[in-house]
């Protein structure tokens, strides 16, 4: 029942039931490409994220982050669809109802909590003292959880609502119900516009609020961030046992491809990647075939100074130690004298400076 | 069914709360509970008195048009502020976070406000 107050035809199960179920597949397509992106990151045992396409994990960031941000029109026009509950008298009626009620408090701050973290995240910006990506990990399994027990207490509302037509405009001009779930819909498009250029090359000049800009390939750390400097004619590249000095690496033969930068936090560049198939390095050092392979850098501390290529991308002829990038031979920031460009891999794994890749 | 989607979600759920308590609640607490706090007492307030306002003083024919504007305002000025407030940003890096985000949000709000003004959003657009 409506408390008296609140007029606007939006205040409406069969619009709220429609707008759920847009924000609901928002949040599943997140949740969904967010373990993937977790299991890539920290993989279980039995985990295994394939090498083709090479494209893969950048679409599957890219819709991770493109879901969210349609998500945040659409979490407020759901939260104002069902606004006058709040004032719902009596607050609770029965054990159940304050139950439901507590769940959908649960909901709403774990919503909230994803949205604003993932969306400050993608601007690396940490107005907060926890470590995001735990953070954002454990939350989207209670809002999913929240989600889930919503639905469930939901589901005959939802279907009955879903089955009734949204009716014709009201004379004064105000937003319809129809009306309503236009805006919605058009705010998440101008929403998605606004940003997904950040990945989707076509939209670059489009999306104003993109995290990048159309200037090459982006740098996420540079090497004065990393304490890293330039190396001399003494650096030797370790793999196992065998070394070999940048003027060998240069020498033997070389794989060109097309393979794209692309990070966690939603944005991606393609570019034309030169360098040595991972693969042959291995063999001349004698790595059994099927090895997965520790990469370490330059880079002394951090976060991210190592990764760990699993067996099939070690084994993969595109998993290059790259050391041309766009025809040029690479800049001390995007990682000379040599880095990793793996196909269907976060950017935090694609490690740079290299300086040793030790066998599993 | 539903007592097997309500079933999962608690499990789900209980998971997300087992993962979440080995963090520092003092830390993460503020941030779970701001965003329902800030909704229901300022958001929702503040977008009915625009609302009523919208009702009370603009002529019929500007009320719809005038909403999916603010609406779409409100949107990308959401999206727009982790880029404009940089208190806690970390540097700035080649082709990272360096477009120009005032002008760009400023000619998004008025190219799309030109949008909705010329392209007559009708009220009784249903029929």
């Amino acid at each position: 029942m409506k408390p008296p107050g609140f007029t606007s035809p939006a205040h409406d199960p069969r619009v709220s039931a429609r707008i759920g179920m847009w924000l609901g597949i928002a949040f599943g397509l997140c949740f969904v490409t967010g373990l993937i992106s977790h299991g890539v990151q920290h993989p279980a045992a039995w985990f295994t994220w394939p090498t083709r396409p090479v494209n893969l994990y950048r679409i599957t960031q890219g819709v991770h982050v493109t879901s969210g941000v349609a998500a945040v029109p659409l979490l407020f026009a759901k939260l104002w669809t069902v606004y006058p509950k709040l004032f719902d008298r009596p607050l609770v009626k029965s054990v159940p109802h304050a139950l439901e009620r507590g769940s959908i408090l649960v909901l709403i701050g774990a919503s909230f909590f994803e949205l604003t973290t993932g969306l400050f995240n993608v601007a690396q910006n940490y107005p907060w003292a926890f470590f995001f990506p735990v953070a954002h990990y454990a939350v989207a399994w209670i809002a999913v959880g929240a989600l889930l027990v919503h639905v469930a207490v939901k589901l005959p509302v939802i279907r009955e609502a879903l089955s009734r037509e949204v009716e014709p405009a009201p004379a004064t001009g105000a937003l319809s119900r129809r009306g309503f779930l236009l805006t919605t819909g058009g705010a998440a498009a101008v929403a998605v516009l606004a940003t997904a250029g950040g990945t989707v090359p076509w939209l670059r000049d489009v999306s104003v609020l993109a995290s990048r800009s159309a200037r090459g390939v982006p740098v996420n750390r540079t090497a004065s961030a990393a304490g890293v400097s330039t190396v001399d004619g003494d650096w030797r590249l370790a793999v196992g046992t065998r070394r070999f000095s940048l003027a060998e690496l240069t020498a033997m033969p070389q794989t060109t491809a097309d393979l794209p930068i692309a990070c966690v936090e939603g944005w991606s560049a393609s570019a034309r990647w030169s360098g040595v198939p991972v693969v042959d390095l291995l063999r001349l050092a004698g790595a059994p075939p099927g090895s997965a392979v520790r990469v370490e850098s330059l880079e002394r501390d951090g976060l991210y100074r190592s990764s760990t290529l699993p067996a099939n991308h070690a084994a993969d002829p595109l998993t290059l130690l790259a050391l041309r990038l766009d025809g040029a031979p690479l800049d001390l920031d995007h990682g000379y004298p040599c880095r990793i460009i793996a196909p269907s891999r976060p950017g935090v794994l694609q490690t740079k400076w290299v300086s040793r890749l030790e066998v599993l | 069914m539903r007592w097997a989607i309500g079933a999962l979600g608690v499990g789900i759920g209980v998971w997300g709360a087992v993962l979440l308590v080995q963090l520092n609640l003092f830390e993460v607490g503020p941030w779970l509970l701001g965003g329902p706090v800030l909704h229901d007492v300022l958001v929702a307030p503040v977008v009915g008195l625009v609302g009523l306002a919208i009702a009370r003083v603009l002529p019929t024919r500007w009320r719809a048009p005038v909403a999916v504007g603010l609406v779409l305002t409100a949107t990308l000025t959401m999206l727009a502020v982790p880029y404009l407030w940089r208190a806690y940003s970390g540097p700035v890096n080649p082709g990272l976070h360096d477009r120009p985000y005032l002008v760009g949000y400023l000619i998004a709000l008025a190219v799309m406000w030109l949008a909705v003004l010329t392209t007559r959003i009708r009220p009784h657009a249903d029929r």
